[in-house]
This record gives structure tokens, C-alpha cells and sequence, in this order.
């Protein structure tokens, strides 16, 4: 087990900056979760500190080891790729062996981690088959039991549950969690999926345009986002924005309606900013009181648990998450209010939050 | 009547090719075969008698022939290794990335762009020390005494046309072999050098599992190929010096085309392609074993 230090990291393809000055420490035992879209620079940090990508410029340390220019294979890093990469000519067992074979460990040895590590993921009955018999799910497994028969300093993750059905990636998700939680080994875990980092994570740090936008425990990123990106990259239904500008110390949209500004937010009058609210912030109220606006119902949809609704609000498409069913139908003129005490006050020209 | 139409429906449908098939490929073979038993002479008029076994027999009794035989397990197999090992060597240094790889992709692809008699009479000058410079060459690292033309002399004469025949199929592997390289994940090496696989191991336990039918499907096809393949012989020493590049295959085409007699080189055919199926029906055997031992 093992900390890692990540300074001033830069990374170039030839001309093209893909990494900009990345600093980020990861405490010994920690779950770590790089989020962003594609292209954003996430998997290519990770594969920096497997040591698969050369670094441009800046420091990494595992411990207090500087690894730069340490082979992958003398980091003591295990990697879950995101297509399992899994030798399809060596059965199971020779698979999750591989590693420790070409280490040298004794035989004993290497059956009794293979045991436990089968055991721990349930792949015992499926030792002596080879990939190409096994199901997405099971694959999955094995390139996990590839990487912890190990014991490595830490755990890298790329993508590893992109490539199952939605209904198989939830339950790899919470099996990954238990894993973590009994194995507590620190890990880095990439995924472009908010919700895999909301549920995985000790921490986020969410990634965009090779820069950390922002650094948190997940609740933290999901109720007080530092700018635009993370407020509408976290959570979904993602989160309304309104865009407006300071009058009078009230905010008015484009089309002429007033916003009031929440407390403790100082604003400069004539100030361009984005109001951002989470569909679940919206209510519907019965009529028309202080504060609130008519809209007109636009589309309605059902999730089962809940419903998104959509109206036309403040010139723009506003989403509504409710509890209540067949709270609105389309067409339906209703009266919406927004929680003052939950609003996302964003500068424009920054993007970044101001209150 | 319903009953028959229902039966042929099938036949009729696939009776355009078939009729194809049998025209194209089946009529010249069954004749090919039947000028084996037959005593066919272009330059004897009162030829074309059936012979039953004669040339066979004739075949049994022919020193040139087995001679011939020899000179082409000889020829084909020193061919297909030397254009294998040089194929893939040459794959896996285009597979990986570097300055100029298209260009360089595409001269090294150039050889199987010449036309194999203008290759041998290429290979066959270079071979010549009054033309051509490698006999000068040999010379002065030390491997010819003087700088002849082994082109002429009976131990090395061999070795002229399959130089050549390397030089002109080296491309053919790497071609092949590169397209399987380059179906290969790129995470698979890399899982592996995080498991700690040095460069020989992971060509041993990567590269090679997933080359092999690629290997096995693409030597099996060159052999017969090259087994067959005469024009380099020809041009370049027509068999000589002594029948000592005579291979089955041109000693057919000296048959049929010097001596005009097509009933023995019908028949000296005949036993090739019975050599070469027999050697295919082996490696097919041999890939299905593989196949599903695993």
C-alpha cells in the first residue's frame, strides 16, 4: 500500500497539450476517481503513473519514490484495462499466474493467491476455461483477480465497467466497492460516468481540457461545484442553468425575469452571471406566490422512480425532477419555484462560482 | 411431377455456376489428367494413342526426375523458411511507429510489384561479375575464391534462383504477417509489461500465440506456391548447370515446351499435384489437431 504524489504534471503529444501542470497527492489506502468526458486527460494521467505514457514534465512519486523513470513493471502498480486486456490463449488460472510466474514466486504460493483471489471473486468453478468462454461480467472478474493475486502498492483502474450492460456495470460497481473496502488498497479509478464516481469514490477530482477543475469528496462536488463544468458535468438529470445579469441587487434573465439573489451572495451591478439550479430544486407549486413563474408543461418523462419534467421557462428548456407522479402532463400551463437557499451563482467570463 | 420440380428447384438455381465450375475448372483438369495416360508428341502427327501406365512406369526409371525431386524439396523449403523469417523480422520492424513507416512500407512492398521474369533476369545479371557486383562482393569477404558466377557451378548454382525467389517473396509475409500484427490489442502489451513481461517474453507469449495461424495458413499456401514456381528457374539457369536447378516444375515445362511432349509432362504433373495434395491434406490435418486441442 502506498501513497502517490503527482506534481506540476505536463504532458504533450508533440505539439498538442494534453496535460496542464497537474498537482494532486492521493493518501495511502484512498479511492480515487479521475472523472471527465473523453479527451479531457484522465486516462492518460493514469496511464502516466502505470508508467505507460512518458511524462513531458513535472514529478511522480509512489511513497517517496520519484517513478518517472521506473519500468511499469518495477512500480508494483496493478492495471484493470477497460477491454480486460486478458491473455486469450492461457486459460483463467495462467492468467492470474502470469504475473507471479514471470516474478518467480513459489509455486505454493502462487496456488494459494490464485485460491484466494478466486475465491474472493467467485471464479473458482471457472479456473481452467480460457477468456473466450467467459461472459463480459466474468472477464471483467478475472482481470480484477489478475490484479489484486498481487498484492500491488495500488490499483489502477481505466475504464473497467464501460464495456458491460447497464445492469451488470452496477452490481461490478458495488462489487468493486467491497473490494476496495476489504482489500483497502489505494486506487485510481478513470471513468468518464458520474455516476461510477459519485458511488465509487473516497474522492473526485474531475477533469476538462487536461486541467483539475475541481478536487472533492463527492457530495462536496455535487452541492457546492467550483465552476460551470463540474456543476453540469455531476448529477443527472444534469443541472439548469439561467443565464442573466446583476440589476438592482436582483438578477435578471434575458427575457426579462427577476431572480432573487440568494443571501451571502455579493454581486456587482450589471455583472453577466449563470444561475444554476438541480432539477430536483425545482418545485411545482399549486398557484402563483412570491417568487415564483408560469410555465407551460413541454415533455414529460418517467423514470419509474421519479419523473423529469420539462417546461419552457426563462427562454430556455428548464428540467423538473419530481417525486409525485402525474404531477404535470404536457400542455399543462403550471407554476414552478425555485430553492432559493439551493442556487448556483456561476461569474460568466470566469465560469467559476461565486456563491 | 410436383415431387421432381421441388427436387431440382435447388439445382437449378445454383446451376449457372456450377456449369462455371465444371467448364472452367473441371474440363481442363479431367483433360489434363487423361494426356497422362495418352502419348501426345506435338511433333509426331500420329500420336494421341492411349498409353495406360507407360509413363509412369517411365517416371519410376527417370534419374532427371527424382533428381528433380530432390532439387525441390531443396528449393522450396530453404525458400519458404529464409522468405518467412525475413518476412516477419520485417513486420514487426513496420508494426512499430517511426518517422517516414509509410514510405517505407510501401518500398519495402515494392519487390512483389516486379514481374518475377524481370526479377530473375535482374538477380541473374547482378550474379554475373561482368556486369553485375556481388560475385566481387562475395570475393572479397572471403566466401567465393575468385569472383565467379555461382550461377554456373553445380554446388552454388542453386542458391542464385532462391535468393532471388527470397528477395521477391519476403514481401508476401510481411504483408501477411503485419496485418496480423497489427490485429493484435495494444492493451494485451501492455498488461503485460505491467505484469512485468520483458521484450522477448511478451513476443513469446503474445506475439506468437496470436501469429500462428497466420503463420501456419500463409507457409502452407507459399509452399505450394513456390513448389510450383519455375519462372525464376528458368530465366535464370533453365535448370542447368547439369540438372542442378531442375526442379519438378520446370522439369515439366522443359518437357512440354523443349521436348514438346505433353503426355510425360501431363504425367510428371500429375505426380506433383498428388505430392502437393497429399503435403496440404497433412497441414490441414495438422491445423484442426491445434485447432481444437485448444
Amino acid at each position: 500500500m502506498a501513497s502517490i504524489t503527482i506534481q506540476s504534471i505536463t504532458k504533450t503529444f508533440g505539439t498538442v497539450p494534453v496535460l496542464n501542470d497537474i498537482d494532486l497527492s492521493i493518501a495511502d489506502g484512498e479511492f480515487v476517481v479521475l472523472v471527465g468526458p473523453s479527451g479531457c486527460g484522465k486516462s492518460t494521467l493514469l496511464r502516466m503513473i502505470a508508467g505507460l505514457e512518458d511524462i513531458t514534465a513535472g514529478e511522480i512519486r509512489i511513497d517517496d519514490r520519484r517513478i518517472n523513470e521506473v519500468a511499469p513493471k518495477d512500480r508494483d502498480i496493478a492495471m484493470v484495462f477497460q477491454s480486460y486486456a486478458l491473455y486469450p490463449h492461457m486459460t483463467v488460472a495462467d492468467n492470474m499466474s502470469y504475473s507471479l510466474k514471470l516474478r518467480k514466486t513459489a509455486r505454493e504460493k502462487i496456488t494459494d493467491a490464485i485460491g484466494a483471489a478466486a475465491g474472493k471473486l467467485g471464479l473458482d468453478p471457472l479456473l481452467e476455461r480460457r477468456p473466450k468462454a467467459l461472459s463480459g461480467g466474468q472477464r471483467q472478474r478475472v482481470a480484477m483477480g489478475r490484479a489484486i493475486v498481487r498484492h500491488p502498492k495500488a490499483f489502477l483502474f481505466d475504464e473497467p465497467l464501460s464495456n458491460l450492460d447497464a445492469r451488470l456495470r452496477e452490481q461490478m460497481r458495488a462489487e468493486i466497492k467491497r473490494l476496495h473496502k476489504s482489500i483497502g488498497a489505494t486506487s485510481v479509478y478513470v471513468t468518464h460516468d458520474q455516476i461510477e464516481a459519485m458511488t465509487l469514490a473516497d474522492r473526485i477530482v474531475a477533469m476538462h481540457g487536461g486541467i483539475i477543475q475541481q478536487v472533492g469528496n463527492p457530495l462536496d462536488l455535487y452541492d457546492r461545484p467550483a465552476n460551470l463544468f463540474v456543476a453540469g458535468f455531476i448529477g443527472s438529470p444534469a443541472m439548469n442553468f439561467v443565464e442573466g445579469h446583476c440589476r438592482a441587487g436582483a438578477i435578471e434573465t434575458d427575457d426579462g425575469s427577476k431572480i432573487a439573489v440568494p443571501d451571502g451572495v455579493h454581486l456587482k451591478d450589471g455583472q453577466a452571471v449563470t444561475v444554476g439550479v438541480r432539477p430536483e430544486h425545482v418545485r411545482i407549486v399549486a398557484g402563483p406566490e412570491a417568487g415564483s413563474y408560469a410555465a407551460r408543461v413541454d415533455l414529460v418523462e418517467p423514470t419509474g422512480f421519479g419523473t423529469i419534467v420539462h417546461v419552457r421557462l426563462l427562454g430556455q428548456d428548464l428540467k423538473i425532477y419530481t417525486l409525485e407522479r402525474g404531477a404535470a402532463e404536457v400542455g399543462q400551463p403550471l407554476h414552478i419555484a425555485l430553492d432559493g437557499a439551493r442556487l448556483h451563482i456561476f461569474d460568466r467570463e470566469t465560469t467559476n462560482r461565486i456563491g | 411431377m410436383q415431387k421432381i420440380a421441388t427436387r431440382l428447384e435447388p439445382w437449378l438455381y445454383s446451376a449457372p455456376v456450377l456449369i462455371l465450375i465444371v467448364a472452367i475448372m473441371l474440363v481442363p483438369l479431367a483433360l489434363g489428367v487423361s494426356y497422362a495416360f495418352r502419348d501426345i508428341r506435338l511433333l509426331n502427327p500420329f500420336s494421341g494413342a492411349f498409353v495406360g501406365f507407360k509413363h509412369f512406369r517411365e517416371l519410376a526409371g527417370d534419374g532427371a526426375f527424382r533428381g528433380a525431386l530432390v532439387n525441390t524439396l531443396w528449393w522450396t523449403f530453404s525458400s519458404v523458411i529464409l522468405q518467412f523469417l525475413f518476412g516477419l523480422i520485417l513486420a514487426l520492424l513496420l508494426n512499430r511507429p517511426f518517422k517516414g513507416r509509410a514510405l517505407a512500407q510501401a518500398l519495402c512492398f515494392l519487390p512483389w510489384a516486379v514481374p518475377s521474369f524481370l526479377s530473375g533476369l535482374d538477380w541473374a545479371w547482378m550474379f554475373n561479375p561482368v556486369v553485375g557486383p556481388i560475385p566481387h562482393w562475395l570475393y572479397a569477404l572471403g566466401i567465393l575464391s575468385e569472383p565467379s558466377n555461382i550461377l554456373s557451378d553445380p554446388e552454388t548454382a542453386m542458391w542464385g534462383p532462391i535468393v532471388a525467389n527470397v528477395w521477391w517473396g519476403i514481401p508476401f509475409f510481411a504483408i501477411t504477417m503485419l496485418a496480423a500484427l497489427q490485429a493484435i490489442p495494444k492493451d494485451l502489451y501492455e498488461a503485460a509489461e505491467i505484469d512485468g513481461a520483458g521484450p522477448i517474453e511478451r513476443f513469446r507469449s503474445i506475439t506468437v500465440p496470436f501469429l500462428a495461424p497466420t503463420m501456419a495458413i500463409s507457409i502452407l499456401l507459399r509452399t505450394v506456391w513456390i513448389a510450383n514456381f519455375a519462372d525464376l528457374i528458368i530465366v535464370m539457369t533453365n535448370g542447368g548447370p547439369a540438372d542442378r536447378t531442375q526442379i519438378v516444375a520446370s522439369y515439366i515445362f522443359t518437357q512440354a515446351f523443349r521436348r514438346l511432349d505433353f503426355g510425360y509432362a501431363s504425367a510428371i504433373a500429375l505426380v506433383l499435384l498428388v505430392l502437393l495434395l497429399a503435403y496440404s491434406m497433412l497441414i490441414v490435418v495438422l491445423r484442426q489437431t491445434m485447432l481444437t486441442r485448444h
